[in-house]
């Protein structure tokens, strides 16, 4: 049974809930600024699950929430959450995470 | 505080049946948010789903919901506005469902121009029953019913709702669920029949068989499909042929179906005389 976890966990940009999530890489695909990327997961069907990489790039377009189909990933609203600008470098990161097919650039291997 | 789903949601029903990066998903999440910004009360909404993955629809959304038989949705959803014209009404079927089994459901709910929201989720193949050709299967496309390339011409839905008079018809994609919140919204504040055509992606049933293996390379393929309205306009007929236009198509002031049909009561009732041809503008 699953529940959503609409509150946040304390003071994050981006949360996920990770019993709803099945993998599907819309949410990685949609981020400008490299927050999000997979990990590998053996007990998830697809093999792999989000993890929220770098919150500290999250510019809050709600992109990810919007686009999950699956209602696992969560935006903080912007008057409670201060969120950076969108940089350079995170856009390369982003470039990187997406021709790593959609894997964080910590996770070694090929999905 | 993120955007709170629990209240409009059956939680206990969580996480839902449908594939891994299944348009409906984004689809239903865009309804509950364009609800919510409408402010209405779930005790006053009602959900009309058919048969398919859209059918799961009303399993997860936590109003009035009925789930019906395979393309008789508008059949249904006619009969709960007309006995109770202050619900809002959400219908919401496939292509299959509303274009090929329930064609004719759908193209006389247009003409009577009932106060229904019909949401049709287009995901360009049979995708519940894995992979047969749909009304809106591209033609060349693979499919197990077509096993040798799909040979049937394509419907367009929004063509044919704006020619069976239906008062609002708009098509968007969930690629951007912004652009259809909004859409959604402008066709729930419309009085008359809302047709809003939403492209969706089936990377399942129809990419993995037509060199999309993924929710992103469908998604790309819808996107290179779909083009604003008004960049379409200015297209040459050649290049509009392959190019399906998104945004409002059609939105007009009509008599709607219970207006009219109050007539018929005050009739019946003996408030008034009998209908007669001088009650309305257009004769023929």
């Amino acid at each position: 049974m699953g529940t959503f976890k609409t509150e946040n966990p304390g003071n994050q940009p981006v949360w996920v809930n990770t019993s709803n999530c099945k993998a599907c890489d819309i949410c990685v695909s949609v981020c400008p600024s490299g927050v999000l990327g997979m990990r590998y997961e053996v007990t998830s069907t697809l093999g792999a699950m989000i993890s929220v990489e770098h919150p500290e790039a999250c510019i809050g377009c709600s992109e990810c929430e919007l686009s999950c189909p699956d209602f696992a990933i969560y935006v903080a609203d912007k008057k409670d959450y201060k969120f950076a600008k969108l940089t350079d470098e995170s856009k390369e990161r982003q470039a990187a995470i997406i021709a790593n097919n959609y894997m964080s650039l910590s996770e070694q291997g090929v999905k | 505080m993120a955007f709170n789903y629990d209240k409009y949601l059956r939680v206990n029903k969580m996480p839902t049946l449908w594939c891994w990066g299944c348009g409906d998903g984004v689809i239903l999440k865009a309804t509950i948010r364009a609800i919510e910004k409408m402010g209405w009360d779930m005790d006053n909404v009602c959900v009309i789903s058919g048969i398919g993955c859209s059918g799961r629809f009303s399993s997860y959304i936590n109003c009035n919901t009925i789930h019906t038989t395979h393309g008789r949705t508008i059949a249904y959803a006619t009969g709960v506005k007309l006995a109770n014209p202050g619900v809002n009404v959400i219908v919401v079927a496939g292509d299959g469902d509303s274009l090929a089994i329930g064609g004719n459901h759908t193209i006389h709910g247009c003409r009577r121009n009932i106060d229904l929201n019909f949401i049709l989720i287009n995901n360009f193949i049979y995708g519940l029953t894995n992979s047969q050709i749909s009304p809106t299967t591209p033609q060349g496309m693979w499919c197990v019913s077509a096993q040798n390339g799909n040979i049937d011409p394509t419907f367009n839905a929004c063509n044919l709702a704006i020619g069976a008079g239906a008062s609002f018809v708009a098509r968007e994609s969930m690629i951007d669920p912004k652009k259809l919140e909004k859409i959604l919204v402008k066709g729930f504040s419309h009085k008359g029949f809302s047709f809003i055509e939403v492209n969706s992606n089936c990377h399942i049933n129809l990419g993995r068989k037509n060199k999309m293996n993924s929710a992103m390379e469908n998604l790309a393929w819808i996107d290179s499909i779909t083009i604003p309205v008004k960049k379409w306009e200015a297209l040459s007929p050649e290049e509009q042929l392959n190019k399906l236009p998104t945004g409002v198509l059609r939105e007009v002031e009509q008599a709607e179906y219970c207006d009219l049909y109050d007539m018929v009561i005050a009739a019946a009732q003996g408030k008034r005389g009998k209908i007669t041809q001088d009650d309305f503008a257009k004769k023929i």
